[in-house]
């Protein structure tokens, strides 16, 4: 081809381009005047991003516990905002000067167009002010959103969580672009664990503004508007009644109580004592109020029932039992002597009782040491660490909250790590076979494995959501939890829970206080030493004997014996659980040792 | 003015982009006068923009023969430069494309622009004998100068700028000699694989014109038959790839062919740039007196959305203006390079056309709606320090090539 012809073919395309542009622009502005002209009149269309209201959670019941109520948050649209103000606005949001121009600066590039969020749950007088005074607050609005409320008579702390504004780490680290700078997220318990399900879809609107940036209608009839679709409600399997009194019993107190349906690992309730109220979350959180939560010595942010590593004591001794019976080192009907100590090389371990010779199911009743002791040396550390594994301790749970810990279950190699090459000694799996030593576990561990020991080795994951709704389709769906069997022969289990029935219906058991004449309840008492002060009291239970609905563990810190604050607990809930009767009596505290 | 000087200075070129420069500074004043540290803006434009235009003066003097010899360098430093970007660079609005340097931003990529039309006009036609660009090596060897930088600047997150590093490679390659045939089968399959998307109906019916080209082409029954399957596949390969994304990623390629499917993001600036520029009517609403611009609907309209300020302040007489602006220089940097008998000046006059015209189509068209949203700015208008001063070297370069129309390859 020539190059001239080449010249003109490249001309012929510049022209096309050029033709076509000034074909369209005759199109907008010659034929398009008007309406583009009306439009602009109106004019000026401005996006407002519509956030959506969180889901709701509901109890077993189907009654809401976590609500939304309308609230007004004061937002700035930095590129209109004119310092001036910025006295005014301090003192409308009870807010320092310097945290709103801390805000603003963070708006940057075309951020600065829309509004930031400068303070949530404003009280009707600041809105009244503004409306009165638009003329002169530039920039200055209000959104309606939804905050959180809680209507029933129970904190629940751990287990809603709380919601905070976004921050800035977590807006750079999203995958996406779905949060804005002022958005609100989920950071603890079920509101961080759901957040994807609670927190719905943001919608648009488009609205035409006048010169002064007020608004005068919907562009276009709303009709390029996009609705935001709230978020998904989620079913609890939390009984309100159980949850009010359970705090109730722990109130004043420090420790942990968590029950479950032993059938399917529904969680009942779930107490972490102390708590905080959630309400102060709701709305903007003062950051006094939140830097005394984080300073509190006595941490009640911190979830002690998912989040402690406690020795578990005496309620261990059930997986002793298992453990022994099923690597056949003891027999249903052998015996071992259980004189009122026991020596082992030039240390003597003590017991609280001399029981003579008895068996496994005895052992537990009178909650011997000596049994634990020697059974514990016959088994070994590695058929230990393997019967701990199999129900459920050094590892998580798997309950629907984040931040669980996984709890110390030693092994030889954690042994030769901490102690060098020669491992473990016979002392250090004396001390371990009465649930003493380096042995941790949290109370979610521990009713995952009382409710697996009293259904016959039927594990299930514990948790608190049983199905979700969306409310756009109004489809539910139940959420599917892993449950898991552990094999080991069923007349093991049987002997096992005989032990427990004993433990409280027994006359030799240690929590025989509180024997009920309504329900057969069973369980075993725990006192995890505590070197630096008193001892740390456990109960694990389950009732009603012969067909369990419901599996408990409670921890009282620094509350003395298992049988002294924990058994009596757990007692009076596991009954209210069941006729919704509460008798809670502290007399029925026995100081008897386990 | 003597004859002698309008022969060796293109006053068509200068005084045109002298306008195109001043429409912009008029632009960016008005768009940024009333916003905090606007007079940052306007007055920074102003003042590289006139410095810019000596610089031009000073470039057209530029001999072809230097210019060849150090293409290959400066093509060199800015692959480094790339790199060192990638590395240590600032990310600015999710671009990591900008290094600063005493509070002034600068895009390497910017300038990566230039030194590859001068690296492959060189090594086409910098020689004594033009190499065949039919010949395959000549071809991929060609190729491999653009994907270097196009591979860098796709990692800073910069999709615009590779696109137009994509734009000036096919005319470049069409003003040294390449045959229909070639351009046929390179061009065919992206038509194709744009008509897949319209309906397997279309997609058929573009086949069959295809089938229908090849035979009337009359080539070689091989390659005819490769370049056959090569559209057909790449038809159903393209189709089927966006059928596998998942949701979101579909409805973030839609976005770019149809803002109105993505209100919250690139279809608000849409909706509103054309409002902005219906609304400016033939005279337009007067300077300073656009409301949708003045009143900053469309967000930092002083960079990639400039046109909507023109459009709504001059009317159809002031964005026409610009329009036969931007006519005129574009076809002047084509005549350069028409009447040039120094064949590597050509090919770079060409590519830099393609570029100034590839940004000016996808610019201009975005904001009245009618070409996808890329964020790539209008030559010598938007405000840009970097952009700017690019496209004032290859004017510089276009009027060189002007001045030396008669020096031959050595």
């Amino acid at each position: 081809m020539e190059l001239r012809s080449k010249k003109n073919i490249l001309y012929i395309i510049t022209l096309f381009i050029a033709l076509i542009i000034v074909g369209r622009l005759i199109q907008l502005q010659v034929f398009g005047q008007q309406e583009y002209g009306k439009e602009s009149e109106k004019n000026a269309v401005k996006k407002i991003i519509v956030t959506p209201a969180r889901g709701l959670m509901y109890n077993r019941n189907g009654k809401v516990i976590v609500d939304n109520k309308p609230s007004y948050t004061l937002t700035i649209t930095p590129y209109l905002f004119e310092q001036n103000n910025l006295e005014t606005i301090s003192g409308l949001a009870e807010v320092e000067p310097e945290y709103i121009i801390e805000q603003i600066s963070k708006a940057t590039g075309t951020n600065r167009f829309n509004p930031v969020k400068i303070k949530r749950d404003l009280n009707f007088k600041s809105i009244s002010y503004i409306e009165e005074n638009r003329d002169k607050l530039q920039g200055i609005d209000y959104e309606i959103e939804a905050i959180r409320v809680y209507p029933d008579n129970f904190k629940a702390s751990h287990i809603f969580g709380y919601t905070s504004e976004i921050t800035e780490k977590q807006l750079s680290e999203q995958s996406g672009s779905y949060y804005r700078q002022g958005d609100i997220i989920g950071s603890t318990g079920l509101e961080k664990q759901y957040e994807n399900f609670l927190r719905g879809e943001k919608g648009v609107r488009f609205i035409t503004v006048d010169v002064k940036g007020k608004e005068v209608g919907k562009m276009n009839d709303g009709n390029d508007d996009v609705k935001p679709l709230n978020g998904y409600d989620l079913f609890l399997s939390i009984d309100s009644e159980l949850q009010e009194y359970a705090e109730k019993l722990l109130s004043n107190k420090k420790g942990a109580i968590i029950a479950i349906d032993p059938q399917n690992g529904e969680i009942l309730c779930m107490v972490s004592k102390p708590d905080f109220d959630l309400s102060v979350f709701a709305g903007s959180v003062k950051p006094e109020v939140f830097n005394n939560l984080v300073n509190d010595k006595d941490k009640p942010l911190f979830n002690r029932a998912t989040q402690t590593k406690y020795p578990p004591g005496s309620t261990w001794k059930m997986m002793m039992a298992m453990a022994g019976l099923s690597s056949g080192k003891i027999t249903p009907t052998s015996t071992i002597n259980c004189p009122g100590s026991y020596t082992l090389g030039n240390r003597t371990f003590k017991d609280h009782g001399s029981y003579g010779n008895i068996n496994v199911v005895k052992a537990i009743e009178v909650s011997s040491n000596v049994f634990f002791y020697k059974l514990s040396v016959m088994i070994g550390l590695e058929n230990y660490h393997y019967y701990g594994k199999l129900f459920g301790f050094g590892t998580k749970t798997g309950i629907d909250i984040p931040n669980e810990t996984s709890g110390l279950l030693p092994s030889e190699e954690y042994y030769k790590k901490i102690f060098g090459p020669q491992g473990h000694t016979a002392g250090t799996l004396v001390s371990l076979g009465i649930g003493q030593g380096e042995l941790g576990v949290s109370p979610v561990q521990m009713v995952c494995y009382t409710a697996a020991v009293c259904n016959d080795g039927l594990y299930s994951q514990p948790h608190f959501v049983r199905k979700i709704k969306n409310n756009i389709t109004g489809e539910e769906e139940f959420i599917k939890f892993n449950q898991r069997r552990i094999e080991l022969p069923q007349k093991y289990f049987d002997l096992v829970k005989r032990g427990m029935y004993l433990v409280v219906n027994g006359p030799g058991g240690t929590a025989r206080g509180i024997k009920s004449d309504e329900f057969i309840l069973s369980g075993k008492t725990g006192t995890a030493q505590n070197p630096s002060g008193n001892n740390h009291s456990w109960f694990v239970g389950f009732a009603p004997y012969d067909e369990p609905k419901i599996a408990i563990c409670v921890l009282g810190e620094f509350m003395g014996w298992g049988s002294q604050f924990a058994a009596p607990v757990a007692a009076a809930l596991m009954i209210k659980y069941l006729s919704g009767q509460e008798e809670y009596n502290e007399s029925a505290g026995n100081n008897i040792a386990d | 003015m003597s004859e002698k000087f309008v022969n060796k200075f293109d006053i068509i070129l200068f005084i045109s982009t002298a306008l195109i420069l001043i429409i912009g500074f008029v632009s960016i004043y008005s768009a940024t006068h009333s916003t905090p540290n606007g007079a940052d803006f306007y007055l920074k434009q102003i003042y590289f923009g006139i410095s810019g235009l000596g610089i031009v003066i000073l470039i057209s003097y530029i001999n072809p023969k230097h210019m060849s010899k150090i293409s290959y360098f400066l093509y060199g430093l800015s692959v480094v430069l790339l790199i060192l970007v990638l590395l240590f660079g600032k990310v600015i609005n999710g671009n990591k494309s900008w290094f600063y340097i005493g509070g002034f931003g600068i895009q390497p990529s910017e300038f990566a622009k230039i030194t590859t039309v001068l690296a492959i006009a060189t090594f086409i036609g910098g020689s004594e004998e033009q190499k065949d660009v039919n010949k395959l090596a000549v071809f991929i060897k060609s190729c491999i100068f653009v994907v270097i930088p196009v591979v860098l600047i796709k990692l800073q997150n910069d999709t615009g700028t590779t696109l137009v590093f994509l734009s000036f490679l096919l005319p470049m390659f069409f003003w040294a000699g390449l045959s229909p045939f070639a351009l046929f089968v390179i061009i065919s399959p992206i038509i194709l694989s744009l008509l897949s998307f319209a309906g397997n109906i279309y997609f058929y019916i573009g086949l069959l014109v295809i089938l229908i080209a090849l035979f009337t082409f009359k080539r070689n029954v091989y390659i005819s038959i490769f370049a056959f399957i090569l559209n057909f596949v790449s038809g159903f390969f393209v189709k089927y790839a966006y059928d596998k994304l998942e949701p979101y990623q579909q409805k973030r390629i839609l976005a770019v062919f149809d803002p109105a499917s993505d209100p919250l993001g690139s279809g608000y600036n849409v909706i509103q740039s054309k409002v902005a520029i219906g609304s400016g009517g033939i005279a337009g609403k007067g300077f300073l007196q656009g409301t949708q611009t003045q009143l900053k609907f469309i967000p930092e309209q002083w960079t990639d959305f400039i046109f909507c300020m023109i459009g709504e302040e001059f009317g159809f007489v002031g964005s026409g203006l610009l329009i036969i602006l931007f006519l005129i220089l574009i076809s002047k940097m084509v005549s350069n390079a028409y009447i040039s008998k120094n064949r590597f000046f050509s090919l770079t006059c060409i590519g830099f056309a393609s570029i100034f015209l590839f940004h000016f189509t996808i610019n201009v068209g975005m904001t009245v709606g009618i070409m996808p949203v890329i964020g790539i700015p209008l030559p010598l208008v938007s405000y840009g320090i970097s952009s700017l001063l690019s496209f004032l070297i290859m004017i510089g370069i276009a009027m060189a090539t002007y001045r030396y129309k008669t020096v031959y390859n050595m």
